[in-house]
């Protein structure tokens, strides 16, 4: 992988007139336009841009130019984009084309953002490897280099975002997140992924899979662009009842700032027991390189993590069927034809939704159903609430935890047919979504087989500053884009 | 768990399963929901259900009406529409 141009460093060429925007657009989307590891549902055209394009730059001539003036961004195909279809990679939605523009999406155009198009991710977000969406799997950029024949996951469900910005399509990608979307699939790119704290960025306009859990973040080069795109979509938002209202620090200022204080960060000594020697070695490194810090590790145990994904896909898919209800082929979406309405709704709905989105739809369906919600809905509601306040327990003792992000590295496309083997791999992400607490994936080191593999760093609720500031730290000292 | 009936779950879903397909989503379901049976014997008749992780946040406004769209673009993505109206199949005889 080549180096990537940052953020600001686009932002200083742009000021300084070394590059111009629409050279800038056309250089990402060239490679865009290729497609060749299906991370795109969609290309923007240069012309549909035209006019963005040249208010961002009038903007940058008269030096009023916004935080992302100009910068191209890929946008999952999870988010409503006013006048450009999006279908949560699904046939369902596949001629959808929303009449508003979702909240976040809305800020970074508000920031002189530049979309080029929208990321292909799993159907509905519902998977870990990107394989379920109805347009096809995306392929990851990188290579086993003892198998380069071998086309690879890119992770999932926000695998297109990870593989556009990996393969150097967009500067950065907005993902969503409900039980390690960002994060894992950032760690099987050797990408920075953040998912914020639940509450910090509206959910308003993104099609919703389980609105308890969904939260939405970045995919980025480095640390400073998550920054620089945190900056921008965490704001309060009405629309959205769960958005909370505190008030946001700036996530930039100050982010290379040295520690000053003492810090402690828990390791859990239960998420690396069943792991390989190439996974805690990740976690021995990260050790390492804060050596000449006054960082103390401790170790740290949970009494839920065995519950975790039990709980998880008992809530994810009961939301989800709830939320996936509204596809019914009457107001929009893809309708089938049928002799009365109930044929239609039932037409539109099995021939509109995949595999895996139709077994997450009848799990919820059954641990809803009479009889069962006690025993498993609300069973696993309460469990949730144990592992939010084991989280709590731990963050007692210590201000940050260090956890692998995946349990192995990216594997071949059609290898995991089996869905729980294909659940495991969110086994260190979903406790966090569960809890509602900020995580970030960071890329920590390359595999025996040359894939990158990435650690994950927990803060506390609404602490993305110091957990931002850690990360660049861990990030400058890991050297791993150097 | 040999109590899942497919057929029910799939008809209060609003699914019709392909018969030949019944069989792969009944095991499925049956694996998972075995999978996720570890919660059962987990003691929590003193634990309150967590519906909402950031429960101190409150964000209610005021229910005021807003024009934020016109009829047209409701209708926009309407797959049939007869003049302002979703267009369904007789309902009432």
């Amino acid at each position: 992988m080549t180096k990537r141009q940052s953020i600001s460093n686009l932002v200083n060429s742009l000021k300084e007139k070394k590059i111009s925007v629409q050279e800038l657009f056309d250089q990402f989307h060239k490679v865009a336009k290729e497609n060749k590891n299906n991370s795109y549902n969609l290309v923007l055209d240069p012309d549909y841009q035209k006019s963005n394009i040249e208010t961002s730059q009038e903007r940058y001539s008269t030096g009023t130019n916004l935080p992302l003036d100009g910068i191209p961004l890929g946008i999952k195909d999870l988010f409503c984009t006013k006048g450009i279809t999006t279908t949560a990679s699904s046939k369902i939605l596949s001629n959808f084309i929303p009449q508003y523009e979702s909240f976040v999406t809305q800020q970074l155009l508000n920031d002189g953002a530049i979309f080029i198009g929208k990321n292909n991710c799993d159907e509905f977000a519902m998977g870990s490897s990107n394989e379920t969406s109805h347009f096809g799997p995306v392929v990851n950029p990188w290579r086993n280099q003892n198998k380069p024949s071998e086309q690879l996951v890119p992770g999932g469900s926000s695998g297109g975002s990870a593989a556009a910005v990996a393969e150097g399509s967009c500067v950065a990608s907005m993902g969503t997140d409900t039980g390690g979307s960002i994060r894992q699939p950032a760690s099987l790119c050797g990408l920075v992924g953040l998912k914020p704290t639940f509450g910090s960025c509206s959910r308003w306009g993104i099609v919703a899979f389980a609105s308890s859990l969904d939260q939405a973040g970045p995919i980025t080069n480095s640390v400073e662009d998550a920054a620089y795109i945190l900056n921008s979509i965490s704001k309060h938002d009405f629309n959205d009842s769960t958005s909370s209202n505190h008030k946001r620090d700036d996530y930039l200022k100050d982010i290379d700032k040295k520690l000053d204080h003492k810090i402690k960060i828990g390791i859990p000594s239960d998420y690396l027991k069943n792991v390989t020697s190439e996974i805690t070695a990740q976690i021995e490194n990260t050790k390492k390189s804060l050596a000449g810090y006054d960082v103390e590790f401790v170790d740290v145990a949970f009494e839920t993590t065995d519950y975790a994904l039990s709980t998880y896909y008992i809530i994810a898919p009961a939301e989800a069927s709830s939320n996936l209800a509204r596809y019914d082929g009457i107001r929009y979406g893809v309708r089938e034809e049928g002799g009365n309405l109930d044929d239609i709704y039932l037409n539109s709905r099995t021939s509109g939704f995949g595999d895996e989105v139709t077994r997450r739809i009848l799990i919820g369906t059954y641990v809803l159903s009479a009889g069962y919600y006690d025993a498993y809905y609300r069973q696993a509601q309460k469990v949730r609430r144990l592992i939010k306040d084991d989280f709590q327990r731990v963050f007692q003792e210590v201000d940050f935890i260090l956890t692998p992000t995946t349990p192995n590295e990216a594997f071949k496309i059609g290898e995991k047919l089996d869905p729980i083997a294909m659940y495991m791999n969110d086994v260190f992400t979903v406790p966090t979504s569960l809890a509602g607490l900020p995580g970030i994936s960071l890329p920590s080191g390359l595999s025996s087989n040359g894939l990158p593999l990435g650690i994950q760093i927990i803060g506390n609720y609404f602490q993305e500053k110091k957990l931002l500031q850690l990360s660049h730290l861990i990030e400058k000292e890991l050297s791993f884009n150097e | 768990m040999s109590d899942i009936d497919i057929k029910r779950i799939s008809y209060l879903a609003k699914l019709k399963l392909p018969s030949e397909k019944e069989e792969f989503y009944s095991q499925s379901l049956e694996d998972i929901i075995q999978w996720v049976d570890n919660l059962k014997k987990i003691e929590t008749s003193n634990v309150k259900p967590l519906h909402n992780v950031t429960e101190t946040t409150v964000s209610i406004r005021n229910d005021d009406i807003e024009k934020n769209n016109t009829t047209e673009e409701v209708l926009k993505n309407a797959p049939e529409r007869a003049q302002n109206f979703f267009k369904v199949p007789k309902v009432v005889e």
